[in-house]
């Protein structure tokens, strides 16, 4: 990993144009500004974790995905027979 | 939206999803048998996973999120673009299941491409019950 010491409003900048800024430093946390382009992605750590771990319970075998379609219906919530 | 609507089958998610970054393209599968949930099945490898979705608003018809403009950046979309909304579904070994309202996926029929919201705040929850207790 590579370490950097940074003050207040000091930066890196990251590949083409991705730039870490350091916005405050409190007694709790530091408050960080990312500046990226629209279409890279930029997520806290512990939410992609959650996220991970919760696809990683929704994988689904084709094979059995009809009968699993059949159960949940018959097991969903009044909302998913009705509008269906 | 739904996925019946949409002629194109293969969806491309340019980030994968948290957890299987390293597949890219899922079929979207719509059929009877499967109503109203909807297939997306891991093209390519065999090991490529598959997932079941559903509308969200089928399961919280009050259900709203909002899309940042990175959002639509990575759907390639405006926001007045019809998309495509599908919450996982995790079945458990019980009969019992539940439905991934705060990170759902969301595809722009247009582009054919995917994304998974990655909300940092969400008032949905990552395992909202699906079945009546």
């Amino acid at each position: 990993m590579l370490v950097f010491t940074r003050k207040l409003n000091e930066a890196i900048v990251i590949g083409d144009g991705i730039e870490i800024k350091v916005l405050r430093i409190g007694r709790d946390g530091v408050r960080i500004g990312v500046t990226a382009a629209p279409a890279v992605p930029v997520h806290r750590l512990e939410v992609y974790d959650q996220i991970r771990a919760a696809n990683a319970l929704s994988v689904a075998d084709p094979e059995s995905v009809h009968d699993l379609a059949q159960r949940l219906r018959e097991h969903a919530d009044a909302p998913v027979a009705v509008r269906r | 939206m739904t996925a019946k609507n949409i002629p194109e089958r293969i969806v491309t998610f340019s980030e994968g999803l948290p957890g299987f970054e390293a597949f890219r393209q899922f079929v979207l599968v719509a059929s009877p048998s499967l109503d109203p949930f909807t297939l997306l099945q891991g093209a390519g490898p065999t090991d490529a996973p598959s997932f079941v979705g559903i509308d969200p608003l089928l399961v919280d018809n009050g259900y709203r999120t909002t899309l940042s403009a990175s959002d639509l950046s990575r759907l390639e979309a405006r926001s007045s673009d019809p998309l495509l909304w599908l919450a996982l579904v995790a079945a458990r070994p019980d009969g019992t299941a539940s439905v991934n309202l705060r990170a759902p996926i969301i595809i722009n029929p247009a582009s054919m491409r995917g994304i998974q919201l990655l909300a940092h705040e969400s008032a949905y929850r990552l395992d909202h019950p699906l079945r009546a207790a």
